[in-house]
C-alpha cells in the first residue's frame, strides 16, 4: 500500500478523526445512535454519500469558479442524499421509517462539507475518495461505540435482539440513554478516552 | 471562459440541469415501487386488524390479493371504515386513524369487532416519532395490549395509564419516556373512534 493511502487511513481514523478529534457531524451523531440498526444504516449512507462526494467536488475542481465553489458542493452531496433516500424508499420502505428526517439531514453533516472542502477541492479524485470513505469509517467506529453502550444500557438489547442479564428484570433499564441526554454523556466519555489514549500514545513517541 | 463574469451562473445552471435530470430519471424509475411500498404497508395493516385475514409468511403479491378481494371498501354505512364480511356478515371494521404526533404525522388502523365495542387489533404503519421511545408505539408490545380491548361508553372510549398503574376498562400503558406521543396519540385514537361510533349510530 502506498504511504499516501496509509496516512489517509490513519488520518481519518485515528489521528484526525472527524468526531473525537475535529468534532464535525456531532448533531447526527447524538440523533441516531440510540439504535445500532439505525447508527448502521446512517453510517453506510455516509460512507456512500461522503466519499463520493469528494471524489465528484475532486473531478469538477478545476471547473468550478472558487466564488461558487460551496454551492456547487451542497449540490453535489444533496445529489448523493437524494439517492440514498430513493434508495431506501423503494427498497427498505421500513428502514427509510425509522431514520425519518435523518437521512436527509446528511445534506447538512458538517463531515461531507468539511472533507469537500478541504480535501476533495485541492487533490485528485482517487485520493478523495480514498479520504471521504475512511474518514467516514472513523466516524462509524465512534458512532458504533456509541450505539451499542447505548442500545445494551437503555433497551437490554443489540440490534433488536434482548442481551443476557441487561434484559432480565435483574437490570434497572437506563432510559435516559436512550434518550438525548444519553448521548451527550456516551459522546464525552468517547471522547475522552480516544483523546487520551491519542495523547499517551504521542507523548511515547517525542 | 472562465474569468467572464457570466460564467458562475452558467456553470451552475448548467450543473444543476446534469444532477437533477439524473435524480429525476432515478425517482421515475424507482416511482411505482415506492408507491407500491406505500399501498402495501397500508394494505397489510388494514388485513392485520381484520380477524384470519393476515398470514405472516404470505409475501406481498398474495397479501394484496387478499385484500383486493376480501375486504370491502369504506361506504357511508361503515362511515368510513374497512369491512371484512363472512357469509353475509360483517366479521369487523378496520378504520384508518392519521394525527399529528411529537414529530410528523401518525397513520394507523384500529380493527373494530362486528359489536362495535371491542377492538380487535391495532397498527400503526407510519410514524416518525423518536426511535427507542415515541417510535415504540408502533412496536407490538405496546399495540398487543390492543388486542380483544372493551372500549368505554363515554366520549374516550380508551385511556392510557402511566407505565405501572393499575388498568381497568379500556385502558392500556403507554411506553415509558414517551410523554408527548402518548397525549397526542391517546387524542388520536379516541378523536376517530368518538366520530365513527357517533356516525354509526
Amino acid at each position: 500500500m502506498k504511504t499516501q493511502t496509509k496516512q489517509l487511513i490513519n488520518e481519518g481514523m485515528w489521528s484526525n478523526n472527524p468526531v473525537f478529534v475535529q468534532v464535525l457531524g456531532i448533531c447526527s451523531t447524538l440523533a441516531v445512535t440510540n439504535l445500532v440498526l439505525n447508527t448502521v444504516v446512517m453510517c453506510v449512507a455516509l460512507v456512500f454519500t461522503l466519499s463520493l462526494s469528494s471524489m465528484t467536488t475532486s473531478l469538477l475542481r478545476k471547473f468550478t469558479p472558487r466564488n461558487i465553489r460551496m454551492m456547487v458542493e451542497t449540490l453535489i452531496i444533496a445529489f448523493y442524499v437524494i439517492i440514498v433516500d430513493v434508495l431506501l424508499k423503494a427498497y427498505w420502505p421500513q428502514m427509510s421509517d425509522n431514520l425519518g428526517p435523518y437521512v436527509g439531514l446528511i445534506i447538512t453533516n458538517c463531515i461531507v462539507m468539511g472533507r469537500c472542502e478541504a480535501y476533495g477541492n485541492s487533490n485528485p479524485p482517487g485520493v478523495a475518495f480514498i479520504d471521504g470513505f475512511f474518514n467516514a469509517l472513523g466516524y462509524t467506529v465512534v458512532l458504533m461505540i456509541i450505539a451499542t453502550f447505548r442500545e445494551i444500557l437503555g433497551m437490554g438489547t443489540f440490534l433488536g435482539y434482548a442481551v443476557p442479564y441487561f434484559s432480565s428484570e435483574y437490570w434497572d433499564k437506563w432510559i435516559i440513554m436512550v434518550m438525548p441526554p444519553g448521548a451527550f454523556f456516551m459522546l464525552a466519555i468517547v471522547t475522552w478516552v480516544f483523546r487520551s489514549m491519542k495523547m499517551s500514545k504521542e507523548e511515547k513517541t517525542k | 471562459m472562465k474569468n467572464k463574469r457570466w460564467f458562475p451562473i452558467f456553470y451552475m445552471f448548467v450543473v444543476t440541469a446534469c444532477f437533477s435530470a439524473v435524480i429525476i430519471g432515478f425517482a421515475k424509475t424507482t416511482e411505482t415501487r415506492v408507491k407500491a411500498n406505500q399501498a402495501g404497508s397500508f394494505e397489510v395493516a388494514v388485513l392485520k386488524v381484520l380477524p384470519g385475514l393476515y398470514d405472516p409468511n404470505a409475501g406481498a403479491v398474495e397479501l394484496h390479493q387478499r385484500f383486493v378481494e376480501q375486504v370491502s371498501e369504506p361506504a357511508d354505512e361503515t362511515a368510513g371504515a374497512y369491512t371484512s364480511e363472512q357469509d353475509g356478515k360483517i366479521t369487523g371494521y378496520a378504520l384508518p386513524f392519521s394525527g399529528q404526533g411529537f414529530w410528523a404525522a401518525i397513520d394507523g388502523v384500529i380493527g373494530i369487532g362486528p359489536d362495535k365495542k371491542t377492538i380487535i387489533n391495532i397498527v400503526i404503519y407510519q410514524q416518525r416519532e423518536t426511535p427507542g421511545l415515541g417510535a415504540e408505539v408502533a412496536q407490538r408490545p405496546f399495540c398487543d395490549q390492543f388486542i380483544d380491548l372493551a372500549m368505554t361508553a363515554g366520549d374516550k372510549p380508551i385511556e392510557f395509564r402511566r407505565p405501572g398503574e393499575p388498568l381497568s376498562t379500556g385502558q392500556v400503558h403507554a411506553v415509558t419516556g414517551a410523554t408527548q406521543t402518548s397525549i397526542r396519540l391517546e387524542k388520536i385514537i379516541n378523536d376517530s373512534l368518538d366520530r365513527w361510533r357517533s356516525k354509526m349510530k
